[in-house]
Parts: structure tokens; C-alpha cells; sequence
């Protein structure tokens, strides 16, 4: 049940997205991670490729601009 | 009830509207734009002749440069930024996208990653500007208001720019994922 964290800030699609995808693989089914973006579209992509993968996705705004994407691995 | 929770402005103004939406209103903007302009929606013509018109600030010409030579490019070359329609859509497109990142209280500066990030900005910019020039357009002007005016380059253009972006993300992927 660890939590990781991937700072995705700066960066525009679709890095944010293949990063997810990258990380989220060596995660064990439990983990959590938590993607740091400031890009909209990557708000958008990143969501709705997680809960394509039946993974458990929550969005939390924490600043102007700036999203968290907690990512439970279930599969 | 705070202003962010409402639902009515979190449908309007803080989530991105649907593809279908979008699709509808830029339809509806391009005939609008015909109909207003004469002529169809593009954002990089625009680019050359402020270029030219710099240039002839400076004392240049540019009234043998075969870019130049149609009738429409002429006309281009004696307009100003205010009375040149397609210059004033693209102040237009800025001051409407700061809006709308205003209202969905978006906005921020971001910061620079890397020295990657710069030069891949450059160089990509220089490359999509000049493409976009020999080819007569960008993705705007040659892609989708070609296919919106029936002209079978629109569709040749998105054959090539698939092929490009295809190309494109897997240099991304190479060089940009580390």
C-alpha cells in the first residue's frame, strides 16, 4: 500500500500521460500514485486513461492551475 | 455557496466543454468568418506579413518576393494590423484563452523544466512556422479550413500531419521521457 508521488509540472502533453503509464507499471496493485500536473489537457488524458485501465482515479485542485491525480492500481 | 462549488459555473467556465461542442462552435465560427471576412479561417498567414511588415519598417521590400506576388498577398501587404482581419482573430484567440483561463482561475506561470524544454520550443516553433509558410497553411488554415471548403490538399495535409505526429511522439517518447 505504498504512495508515490510524480511531479509532472512544467510538462505538456503528452508526457504527463506516458509518464503516468511508465510509473504506473512498476507500482504493485494497492499503490497509490499521485500525479503533480499543471496542464489541462493532461487533467483530462490522464483521468480518463486510468479509469479506461479500471483503475480508481480521484482529482483534487490544490492551487491555481495546479491538480492533484491520485491513482489507486487495481489491476 | 461559493462561486467555484456552482454547478452552472463549473459547467460553463471550470470544466473543458465536450470535443463535440467544440467542433459545433468552431463550425458555426468558420461560417461566421466567411461570411464576415471573405475568406477562411487561418492563423499563420498572418505571421509573414507582420514579417514583411517589420521588414519594410526597416526600409526592406518585399514586392518581388514570389510569396507575395498574388493579389491577396499584395492587398495583405497594404493593410495595418487593425484593418487586417485574420491579425486581429489572432489577438483575438490570446485575449479569449487568457479569459477563459482567468474565469476557470487557472492561470499560472509555469516554470522551465529543463534547457531540453527550451530548445525543443525553439526548434519546434521554427519548424512549424516554416512549414506552416510552404505549405500555405497550418493545421487552422490548410487542414481543417481546407476540408471545411471541399478542397481535396485539406485531406492530403492531414495524411502528412498524422505521418508527422506519429514521427513526432516517438521522438518525444525517445529523447523527452527521462
Amino acid at each position: 500500500m505504498a504512495e508515490y508521488e510524480l511531479d509532472c509540472l512544467g510538462e505538456a502533453c503528452p508526457i504527463p500521460l506516458v509518464k503516468t503509464e511508465n510509473k504506473l507499471k512498476e507500482l504493485e496493485i494497492g499503490d497509490t500514485l499521485i500525479v503533480i500536473i499543471d496542464h489541462s489537457c493532461a487533467l483530462k488524458n490522464v483521468p480518463e486513461w486510468a479509469r479506461k485501465h479500471k483503475h480508481e482515479v480521484e482529482v483534487e485542485e490544490i492551487g491555481d492551475g495546479e491538480y492533484e491525480i491520485f491513482i489507486d492500481k487495481t489491476a | 455557496m461559493k462561486l467555484s462549488s456552482n454547478k452552472h459555473f463549473q459547467a460553463w467556465f471550470k470544466s473543458p466543454w465536450t470535443y463535440v461542442t467544440g467542433a459545433i462552435l468552431l463550425s458555426i465560427f468558420q461560417i461566421v468568418t466567411i461570411a464576415s471576412t471573405g475568406s477562411s479561417w487561418g492563423v499563420t498567414g498572418p505571421f509573414a506579413t507582420w514579417g514583411a511588415w517589420v521588414y519594410q519598417a526597416f526600409g526592406g521590400s518585399v514586392d518581388h518576393w514570389y510569396f507575395f506576388s498574388t493579389e491577396s498577398g499584395q492587398a495583405s501587404l497594404q493593410r495595418t494590423f487593425f484593418t487586417d482581419p485574420a491579425s486581429v482573430r489572432n489577438l483575438g484567440v490570446i485575449i479569449g484563452a487568457l479569459l477563459a483561463t482567468l474565469l476557470a482561475s487557472q492561470f499560472k506561470f509555469k516554470k522551465i523544466k529543463n534547457m531540453r524544454q527550451v530548445a525543443a520550443a525553439i526548434v519546434g516553433g521554427l519548424l512549424m512556422g516554416y512549414g506552416a509558410r510552404i505549405a500555405f497553411g497550418c493545421n487552422i488554415g490548410a487542414l481543417y479550413s481546407g476540408i471545411a471548403n471541399l478542397s481535396v490538399s485539406g485531406w492530403v495535409f492531414a495524411l502528412f500531419m498524422f505521418a508527422g505526429a506519429y514521427v513526432g511522439s516517438k521522438l518525444l517518447v525517445r529523447y523527452f521521457m527521462v
